[in-house]
């Protein structure tokens, strides 16, 4: 599987916020998003998986040609998508929403397999699978969402901001669940605020600034540059 | 300065024409017609003052229409009053509804707001239908003078009664315009449709605009319908159903939200083609009214008066863009 | 006097399960689609003639006449999202515009209910009742075509909260009710879902024509004033909210026959906007709250 996204423009209204960003996914990769708030993290990924229609530029998933599609068009083909705050059905039991992220399989004995596959793996769920979604905890919420996403077990994971306003050992343990995924074979493009987090676990990072290409490399190599250390990193 | 003066010498030049209608054409009918367009036209202005312009969405502008028609003609038949000061107690009957029902209604919103005010015009149709000694009940009212001081002759006195409805509704519009362009409200009102809460923040005080933006445009449309009454000389509780604030709202969608203008020529055009169609057969006319309604939301959605502006994106006026955008903000 | 009572109680639990065909349907569509039907009571309209053309017309009978009338609903119900709302969602983009949506649908009212009445003329058409006979109980005794009424609305609502806890799109209609994003992202299409639920609330409204056409006759109009009052009992009982309709539309037919006792009937009309402008005064997301059927 490979995600190639070029030169793409999007935004909302009469407002722009990508400028020509262009990112690349290889097989297999954690790759990180990050950069200033308003630089385009969010956009991009809602532009990549359908929810805005990009104004120009390319965005190529193994092959087949994003641009246009509709969400669940791009979800058939592969990529999943978990949006930063919501996501979940807060008024449907933790059963029924695994249940809706299995929604197009094919058939009900299909969505009942992957169900127990992911009770199997996150035995959590099924103790709350009663449980209204709302009702859990953020962690909680949070995994829900993961696993919902791996009903149609998708090649490629989109994660807006998967630690946005989680307590710290919430924090460990997304990414410890973020690095399991991807040693089963799921590639994740993750924006991410909490730069420590992704730069331990990525394998490359862009990072955009204003909507365009600031900088990509290595997390080692962002680490060494003490310009991109001190205007994105943080550090003093 | 020429940018006031501009509008100004166009509004005086229509005026001016249509004063000469009568001398154009000089047909009783053509009168009639044109008689009743301008009635329509003055009450979609006053629905836009207050939906389009300040963003408050009425969908009960045909009660206040209502207790502007009823009030001259009771008091008129009832009290023996005269009409000319027949029209001053409709007008200041509906404006006072209107601050009753805009009181109320303050704390809500797109949806809500215009479902309430369905339920008085309701509430106001169905007080007129059953209230027998106060509203004649489903006969409605009808013995009752018009106009006095008119010649008696057929065509002379249509022409009168027409330029007399022409001065009024000229008046009304110009105030209205005058007060939604070159007033402190002009810019409040604008304010409150765009962002009410940043308005408030801003220091304007919403309450009392809103409550202003309620009661002129409600007693503009009782005005409508005091006019209406003394020259129909009939009011019965079907003038005050939904049809009619359907009718208004869709010569204001047709003319173009927000403007004040767009809707009068909305009105008038639509009022003519209303009739000119009526020689098709008498039901099609309301389907042409539901039909453009549904294609001008969709497609044309700052109406004629929209169209008509050939400037560039960027430089549209406030109001013509805000108007839809009155429209456009969500019922919270 | 108790007899009067047990009379307008039972008239008012029918009268309640017509309000709520019809209140269940606009708050399902408003739950669903955030879009207020104006056009409602047309449907209850077009349900009326329907059922007409079946049964006096084709001598089709009341049982295939009220499903035909239903099934014609459901398919002209799913004609109006792609043509009316979807063009308008299209040109809007994501931006909230429920006013606009409102005036749209205001204009769809018009549209067919003169096109009804330039269709089918604005005689008062009447039908023979469903069912003929009278059932009598303890305290009073009610006809079998209002139980007919009571009966079938049950069915249908029934089937509807069935529909909506267990079939696969049922929770799809639920889903895009609470969050539409969060839907897309699992792979719904809103647009079959948002022409689904618009079919599925205007159906109710048809099938109640249908169920009350013996009792009203029909004609282009009968529609608008059920439509307003449905408005009114839907914010009651809280916009987009099924239960609380089905709650508040049974409440009101039984106070609204009650009160015929207390208040002259013209009067009667006007209890549900009192009710409705009391609730958005005090507690404008109705007593039950603004959520969908969970």
């Amino acid at each position: 599987m490979s995600l190639a996204i070029e030169a793409l423009h999007a935004g909302y209204g009469d407002l722009e916020i990508l400028q020509g960003a262009s990112i690349r996914v290889a097989p297999g990769q954690i790759v990180g998003l990050i950069g200033p708030n308003g630089a385009g993290k969010s956009t991009l990924l809602k532009t990549v998986f359908g929810y805005l229609r990009a104004r120009a530029g390319r965005v190529e998933f193994d092959g087949h040609n994003l641009v246009g599609r509709r969400p669940d068009q791009i979800l058939g083909l592969g990529m999943s998508y978990l949006a930063q705050t919501g996501g979940l059905f807060p008024d449907m039991t933790v059963h029924e929403n695994l249940g809706l992220g299995g929604f197009i399989l094919e058939s009900a004995r299909r969505r009942r397999e992957a169900l127990d596959e992911l009770y199997a793996r996150f035995p959590l769920l099924h103790e709350r699978r009663r449980q209204l979604a709302g009702s859990l905890s953020g962690g909680e919420q949070r995994i829900l969402a993961v696993a919902r996403a791996l009903m149609v077990r998708p090649r490629l994971m989109l994660l807006d901001e998967p630690t946005a306003a989680l307590a710290p050992r919430f924090i460990d343990r997304v990414y410890e669940t973020i690095v399991a995924l991807n040693q089963s074979g799921i590639a994740l493009l993750v924006a991410e605020q909490n730069v420590e987090m992704i730069l331990a676990a990525a394998h490359h990072v862009f990072v955009l600034d204003l909507g365009q290409n600031a900088f990509d490399g290595a997390p080692a190599k962002l680490r060494e540059s003490a310009q991109i250390r001190r205007l994105y990193l943080g550090d003093a | 300065m020429s940018r006031t003066r501009r509008p100004l010498a166009l509004g005086a030049a229509a005026v001016m024409l249509a004063a000469a209608l009568p001398f154009i054409v000089p047909h009783p009918f053509v009168l009639t017609i044109a008689t009743q367009a301008l009635i329509w036209a003055l009450l979609a202005a006053s629905w836009d003052l207050l939906s389009g312009y300040t963003g408050q969405i009425s969908f009960g502008h045909a009660g206040f229409f209502l207790v502007g028609a009823y009030a001259a003609a009771a008091v008129t038949k009832h009290a023996g009053v005269s009409p000319w000061a027949g029209l001053v107690v409709g007008t200041l009957a509906a404006g006072l509804v209107g601050l009753a029902v805009g009181f109320p209604a303050l704390r809500l919103r797109g949806h809500y707001l215009a479902l309430v005010t369905l339920g008085f015009a309701e509430i106001i149709r169905l007080t007129a239908q059953n209230w027998m000694s106060l509203t004649g009940g489903p006969f409605g009212i009808y013995d009752y003078r018009t106009f006095p001081g008119l010649p008696v002759e057929p065509l002379a006195h249509r022409r009168a009664a027409y330029w007399v409805v022409l001065a009024i509704v000229a008046a009304s519009i110009a105030v209205m315009v005058k007060t939604c362009e070159h007033t402190p409200a002009a810019k409040a009102f604008r304010a409150i449709r765009e962002d009410e809460v940043l308005a408030a923040t801003l220091g304007i005080h919403t309450t009392a605009y809103k409550l202003l933006a309620f009661g002129l445009s409600a007693g503009f449309a009782g005005l409508a319908g005091t006019l209406y009454a003394y020259y129909i000389v009939l009011v019965s509780p079907t003038v005050g159903a939904v049809g009619t604030t359907s009718l208004a709202i869709g010569m204001a969608v047709f003319g173009g939200l927000g403007t004040i203008w767009g809707p009068v020529v909305g009105a008038l055009l639509f009022y003519g083609l209303n009739e000119a169609l009526r020689f098709v057969g008498v039901v099609y006319n309301l389907i042409a009214v539901g039909l453009i309604l549904m294609v001008f939301v969709i497609f044309v959605p700052r109406g004629l008066a929209g169209a008509a502006a050939s400037r560039p994106r960027r430089r549209r006026s406030a109001a013509r863009a805000g108007g839809e955008r009155a429209l456009g903000s969500t019922g919270n | 006097m108790w007899e009067s009572v047990a009379d307008f109680v039972v008239q008012g639990i029918v009268l309640g399960g017509l309000y709520a065909l019809i209140a269940v349907g606009i708050s399902l569509i408003f739950g669903v689609l955030d879009v207020i039907n104006v056009a409602h009571g047309e449907f209850f309209a077009v349900g009326g003639y329907l059922v007409f053309a079946s049964v006096v017309l084709m001598h089709l009978g009341p049982a295939l006449g009220i499903a035909a009338a239903t099934a014609g609903t459901f398919v002209l119900g799913l004609a109006v999202y792609p043509l009316l709302l979807a063009p308008l969602r299209r040109r809007l983009g994501r931006r909230p515009s429920g006013s606009l949506y409102l005036v749209l649908t205001l204009g769809l009212s018009t549209f067919m209910q003169n096109g009804l009445l330039a269709l089918a003329g604005g005689e008062y058409l009447q039908i023979p009742p469903h069912v003929r006979g009278i059932l009598d109980l303890p305290f009073t005794s009610v006809s079998y075509q209002r139980l007919l009424v009571l009966a079938i609305a049950a069915v249908l609502l029934g089937g509807l909260f069935a529909f909506l806890k267990l079939h696969r799109y049922g929770l799809a209609v639920r889903a895009v009710a609470q969050d539409p994003d969060a839907a897309q992202s699992v792979g719904i299409v809103l647009g079959r879902v948002f022409g689904l639920t618009l079919a599925l609330g205007v159906a109710l409204a048809g099938a109640s024509g249908a169920l009350m056409a013996p009792l009203f006759n029909v004609y282009p109009a009968v529609g608008f004033p059920l439509t307003v009052k449905a408005f009114a009992i839907t914010i009651v009982g809280g916009m987009g909210n099924l239960v609380g309709a089905l709650i508040a539309a049974l409440v009101l037919g039984v106070v609204e026959s009650l009160a015929v006792m207390v208040i002259p009937s013209q009067w009667q009309n006007a209890i549900a906007f009192a009710a409705m402008i009391g609730v958005l005064l005090v507690r404008p997301q109705g007593l039950l709250g603004r959520a969908v059927a969970r």
